[in-house]
């Protein structure tokens, strides 16, 4: 075949005859690759998982103690038909925010909070309202709690933050999600460690560092990683508090 | 080819192209972000902004992937040489969407807290010393400020300004913005998912990039331009017989640069291989109303003085030539651009061959 009977394309000619076809086919292909990757792209991202914001709920308030774990916990004392007497829940605020220095004045004493419940199975948050209306001193008879000592535990799973983890967003754990997950603990919100077996009926459960502060720093390197670690486990009210021994941290690869 | 510089320069070409392309895109997004969440019926669906996040950052790979191989596409098969024509207007529609992944993101993960999210973007993850969790997000934010600069660069303004050897290679920084986004898939999404379909075509398509390229290359070596041997400052291109009227053969000089001798209408003449434009290969262009037309973008020159036509000023080097017996010699010193050079007639050219 010659040279000269081959299609040459001249941006700014009309498209060689024998081009024509070549090109439409090529158009409708390019065209169809992108509408399948769409498609298969995005018809095949992961479930992530039965949590969120319970806007559904309207907004909750109970009454009940705050304890610091360092991380604030609520001990309900007086519930309401959702939240039941006796229940624990994780406080955050509004964004990626914790409470601590809301929650700090009051430890040991009966408050009553008001906001939106962030659910995932077994743990519950409340994102407290700003102000006076979040959470401010109630009036009544202060309970005593006991904290149920459970032995030194090996664990595996992964460190995130307990907002996102119940919710706040969607997915809300993984390396993936590990930069927001530093954000948010930097910034106070309770971390949690997702244990890849349930530990006394829980799958979630708090994490402070061994002298039950503030979650090491050490751990931050190891946020949505798939980790062992042990430490002391303990039950406040039904929510699983472990202190973690940073000692003990190993990545399992893999 | 322009005579001054206007934001684009549309032609029924450009307009289709840039229509094909932005129907494929808009499909794209379109069954992402609104036909994928029915077929996926999470009780609990994936927060609009992170399924927003993903639609675009997921088009914007796609399309660099679609973008790096026309290239070897074109190389292999020059019908695919259209696709060349006006690749960059994808790849600022790319960029387009890369921000707008890139904005989902930062107003998503990063925002909602005391401190500024682009610094948070920054701090957040420093975990720089391991592999599992590295903060993938960094090698996102080279390819888009890369991604941001091709862009910006990409009129041909900056190219007369930067000069095209310049241009060429600031633009091949292309590949490193792939390599990074490569890179930000692999650290981040991909460190998390359960279902594999999606590495499946991430994979696919990275490699299918590297396959054409690899290819590609392999082709050249094997069929590509050969390099002449140098002899008293002279090359030997090819027989006299070796060249279609309207076409050329090239040659690789001894320095590295490529000679293209053309056969008009039975007169040799050589110029340059490579386009004042964008380094196109002038010789597998075509001489097209007595002017040799490049097969990327259509910049035009008179093969004898390797200027464009008048009011265009763009000028390649020529060559002198000369013929040994059926052989046709070019002198590896190439002349000033714009340099004229009386053409060395044929010796077996038909005179009507040499009239037309």
């Amino acid at each position: 075949m010659s040279q000269n009977d081959k299609p040459f394309f001249v941006g700014y000619f009309p498209i060689p005859g024998q081009l024509k076809g070549f090109l439409a086919l090529i158009s409708v292909g390019v065209v169809l690759l992108f509408l399948l990757a769409g498609l298969v792209i995005g018809s095949t991202q992961d479930d992530p998982g039965q949590s969120g914001f319970r806007f559904d709920y309207g907004r909750q308030t109970v009454t009940g103690v705050v304890e610091l774990t360092p991380y604030p916990i609520l001990r309900v004392t007086e519930g309401n038909d959702l939240i039941k007497p006796g229940k624990t829940l994780m406080l955050a605020a509004a964004g990626k925010s914790g409470v601590d220095a809301r929650a700090a004045p009051h430890e040991g004493g009966l408050v009553q909070v008001s906001g939106i419940v962030l659910q995932r199975g077994t743990i519950d948050m409340l994102q407290l309202a700003g102000g006076q209306r979040g959470l401010s001193a109630a009036e009544g008879d202060t309970p005593e709690f006991d904290t149920e000592p459970l032995g030194r535990w090996k664990l595996a799973g992964e460190i995130c933050d307990g907002k996102c983890l119940n919710g706040a967003m969607r997915p809300g754990r993984g390396l993936a999600h590990k930069a927001c997950a530093a954000l948010c603990l930097i910034n106070e919100v309770p971390p949690v460690f997702v244990s890849s077996q349930p530990v006394e009926g829980s799958d979630f459960m708090l994490i402070t560092g061994l002298d039950g502060g503030r979650l090491p720093d050490m751990a931050y390197d190891f946020i949505g990683q798939f980790i062992t670690l042990e430490g002391e486990l303990e039950r406040r009210g039904d929510i699983l508090v472990l202190r973690m021994d940073p000692e003990t941290l190993e990545v399992i690869d893999g | 080819m322009s005579v001054k510089y206007t934001p684009v320069q549309w032609n029924r070409n450009k307009w289709l192209y840039d229509g094909v392309m932005l129907i494929g895109v808009v499909l794209f997004l379109y069954v992402f972000l609104f036909v994928s969440p029915e077929i996926l019926s999470h009780e609990f669906p994936i927060n609009p902004q992170v399924h927003n996040a993903r639609a675009f950052g997921a088009a914007a790979f796609v399309m660099l992937t679609v973008i790096l191989c026309i290239g070897p596409l074109a190389r292999i098969d020059r019908r695919f040489l259209p696709l060349l024509y006006n690749r960059r207007h994808f790849g600022v529609m790319t960029t387009f969407v890369a921000i707008t992944h890139a904005g989902f993101i930062i107003d998503w993960y990063f925002a909602f807290s005391s401190s500024n999210k682009f610094e948070a973007l920054l701090f957040a993850n420093t975990s720089y010393t391991q592999l599992a969790g590295f903060p993938f997000e960094v090698f996102g934010v080279f390819s888009l400020l890369t991604l941001l600069l091709l862009a910006v660069t990409s009129h041909d303004f900056w190219m007369k300004f930067l000069t095209p050897p310049v241009w060429k290679r600031l633009h091949s920084f292309i590949y490193l913005a792939y390599i990074s986004l490569v890179a930000h898939v692999s650290f981040g999404i991909l460190q998390d998912q359960q279902n594999h379909t999606v590495t499946v075509i991430f994979i696919g398509g990275a490699l299918c990039v590297a396959g054409l390229h690899a290819y590609a290359a392999w082709l050249d070596l094997r069929k590509g331009d050969k390099p002449g041997t140098e002899k008293d400052g002279w090359i030997e291109v090819c027989k006299t017989s070796d060249i279609e009227n309207g076409f050329a053969k090239i040659r690789v000089l001894p320095g590295g640069d490529r000679v293209a001798v053309f056969n008009q209408d039975g007169k040799l003449s050589a110029i340059s291989n490579a386009c004042a434009h964008q380094n196109g290969p002038l010789g597998e262009g075509k001489i097209i109303d007595c002017l040799v037309t490049c097969p990327w973008h259509g910049f035009q020159y008179n093969v004898t003085n390797g200027r464009s036509p008048a009011p265009f000023t763009e000028m390649v080097p020529t060559y002198n030539l000369r013929l040994s017996g059926d052989s046709i010699e070019v002198q590896t010193q190439a002349n000033p651009p714009g340099t004229y050079v009386e053409p060395v007639p044929l010796p077996d050219a038909k005179p009507q061959e040499v009239m037309a």
